[in-house]
């Protein structure tokens, strides 16, 4: 799928992020084409995180660039970054508790100004997932882990994005939801959004990735196709289990 | 039991939220009437009052503590800086006698100068980090008007602020002497507490109007967000400190103005007023009534500034008993309500409840979840 000729939809070149005086991405190289799924892993502390906030600009490169579209975007802030068509599902979802589902879901819209167009995406949403809409005037945090998760899914898709980004999607749901979700995000990657996932569950996620980085201790180690890193002996050892 | 709980509660329920609310401002606006017919003391119109001015000021907390959820312990220095600024522009102590509708607007700036001043640097912070910067710095608005005399008169405070005259004193003047009726004529000064009561609740009834408002708008959802979850909220595209920033602002611009309609009301203003148990109390209003909640916080403040009044007036002989053991009252309350009804009186979502629903199945079940959270079940499972 990725003809290095196109322009990628997201890019780092030669980024690198601090905490204070700790660096925490060094010299990273990213590229994430149009309509493709791609994963990054990693084990703790690799800077995986770090790579989402640097994307959403809630942590700004030292050095190096981050490019959306062939633009420059280091200078944006994260609302101008939403607007561009990035969207997010944070690591543990992170609904808002005590708001309802529908108001967690038009929050995914608040950048967005066009009434009718949200209410169509609305729709679309519920469509995806019919169990969002049959609790969508419940409070986001009293439903299950599974359900948590469609309204994540579904509050990304609500910016009406091109790039969504993912932080440990799987993490703490149930082994038989975990399945489901992956197909979620392929179903989700097949209505021509791109997707930048982080996951440990490397298996699951190199099955439905295009390609995949592997970062360790703040730097690219590993790059390649899904099956390439899929077969690599060492990676098996590292993260697949086996 | 638990049917009877289930009647009277299918009974709250089924009754519209504006038959409650209209009944609560028709009473509101009738209990003066009481006075006039002699059957209420002129003292309880006092009461009356100052319940009101608290009411207001919990508004304003509210819409940084309940919408925003940011805790403020100095909330009470706003209403200082609202207080102080009337006094100063309005008062024989530097001879400035600014009219009324200056200087409830230079009040509530002033007030939000200050709100910016602390909120810039503090917005960052966090849950106990912002409780003690706030507490601090309302320790040290108070303790600055205490050590200024030359400025506030220090601890003497000062006296003699001008009466309320909603047209300007020297519009007035000239109508009262071009022989206006005496009766019309009195009207044009506020100084009973029967107008003070008018005027006050005036204010709370647009400022609730304001802030239901605001509650429902991007802003009232971008503050939400916020106090729901900082990180998700900026990833779904809210600027965070500006909205924080704009949260401040207008809760201590609701202060001051306060503020101002309280130097007016009292007179004489004294750092007394202002200190750190007052914005304690603004806090256990908001807490009493319900964050988040318009009517709750509302009631909430009613509830904690007449209350110890009602108290006093039965303790009969026991009257100076009381006034030691005023505050002892007021914990156990605030601990009763925490254990037993977290939500406050007047629970936001159950207010709301209505919110979103067309279909009234779906009424029946959102109802039904809350009362199931106040009989304390698990609120997340996460």
């Amino acid at each position: 799928m990725a003809s290095e000729a196109r322009t990628p939809l997201l890019e780092f070149r030669g980024v690198d992020t601090y905490y204070g005086r700790i660096q925490v991405l060094k010299g990273v190289d990213y590229e994430v084409y149009p309509q493709e799924i791609v994963c990054l892993l990693g084990g703790n502390a690799s800077g995986k995180s770090t790579t989402m906030k640097t994307i959403l600009g809630i942590v700004r490169p030292a050095k190096g660039e981050v490019l959306f579209e062939g633009r420059v975007i280091n200078g944006l802030r994260t609302s101008e970054r939403v607007k561009l068509g990035i969207a997010t599902v944070p690591e543990n979802r992170r609904l808002f508790p005590h708001l309802t589902v529908l108001e967690n879901l038009e929050m995914g819209a608040y950048t967005r100004n066009d009434t009718a167009g949200i209410a169509e995406d609305l729709d679309r949403v519920y469509e995806l997932y019919p169990r969002v809409y049959e609790r969508r005037n419940q409070r986001a945090g009293t439903l299950s882990g599974g359900e948590q998760q469609m309204v994540a899914f579904g509050r990304a898709l609500m910016s009406r994005p091109k790039l969504i980004i993912m932080d440990e999607p799987s993490m703490g749901l149930a082994p038989a939801l975990v399945d489901q979700s992956f197909d979620t995000i392929a179903e989700i990657n097949r209505q021509g959004v791109s997707i930048f996932v982080v996951e440990q569950n490397a298996t699951a996620a190199l099955s439905i990735a295009d390609r995949g980085y592997v970062l360790q201790n703040g730097r690219v180690v590993m790059r390649g196709s899904a099956q390439e890193l899929l077969a690599n002996e060492e990676l098996k050892r590292a993260y697949l289990g086996g | 039991m638990a049917a009877f709980t289930q009647t009277v509660r299918s009974a709250f329920t089924k009754v519209p939220r504006w038959v409650y609310l209209t009944a609560a401002w028709v009473l509101a606006a009738l209990f003066p009437v009481l006075n006039a017919l002699d059957l209420v003391q002129t003292a309880w119109i006092r009461v009356g009052v100052l319940s009101l001015l608290f009411a207001l000021l919990a508004l304003g907390l509210n819409i940084i503590m309940g919408e925003t959820g940011l805790l403020n312990l100095g909330y009470i220095a706003f209403f200082a800086f609202g207080a102080y600024t009337t006094a100063l522009l309005s008062s024989p102590k530097f001879d400035l006698h600014w009219p009324f509708a200056a200087l409830i607007v230079v009040s509530a700036l002033v007030a939000m100068l200050g709100g910016f001043l602390i909120g810039l640097p503090t917005l960052r912070l966090r849950g106990d980090y912002l409780a003690i910067v706030t507490l601090a710095f309302g320790e040290i608005v108070r303790l600055t008007i205490v050590n200024v005399p030359t400025l506030t008169n220090g601890p003497n405070g000062i006296t003699g602020i001008d009466f309320l005259k909603p047209l300007g004193p020297g519009v007035t003047a000239r109508l009262q002497s071009a022989g206006l009726p005496q009766a019309v004529s009195n009207l044009l000064t506020i100084d009973k507490p029967t107008e003070y009561y008018y005027l006050v609740l005036v204010c709370v009834a647009l400022g609730a109007l304001l802030l239901s408002n605001l509650k429902n708008s991007r802003v009232g959802r971008a503050w939400n967000a916020l106090r729901e979850d900082e990180l998700a909220a900026v990833s779904s595209g809210i600027t965070a400190s500006r909205m924080k920033l704009l949260s401040v602002l207008l809760s201590s611009a609701i202060a001051g103005f306060a503020g101002s309609l309280y130097a007016y009301y009292s007179n004489v203003i004294s750092p007394e007023s202002f200190i750190f148990m007052q914005s304690v109390i603004v806090v256990c209003m908001v807490v009493l009534g319900g964050m988040g909640s318009i009517p709750g916080v509302i009631l909430g403040a009613i509830v904690l500034q007449a209350l110890p009044q009602v108290i006093r007036e039965s303790a009969g002989a026991a009257r100076s008993e009381f006034e030691v053991y005023r505050m002892l009252v007021f914990g156990v309350i605030i601990v009763a309500m925490v254990v037993l009804r977290p939500e406050g009186l007047l629970p936001d979502k159950l207010w709301r409840g209505q919110a979103h629903e067309a279909d009234p199945r779906e009424l029946e079940r959102t109802r039904q979840t809350l009362f199931d959270l106040e009989e304390g079940e698990q609120d997340l499972e996460a």
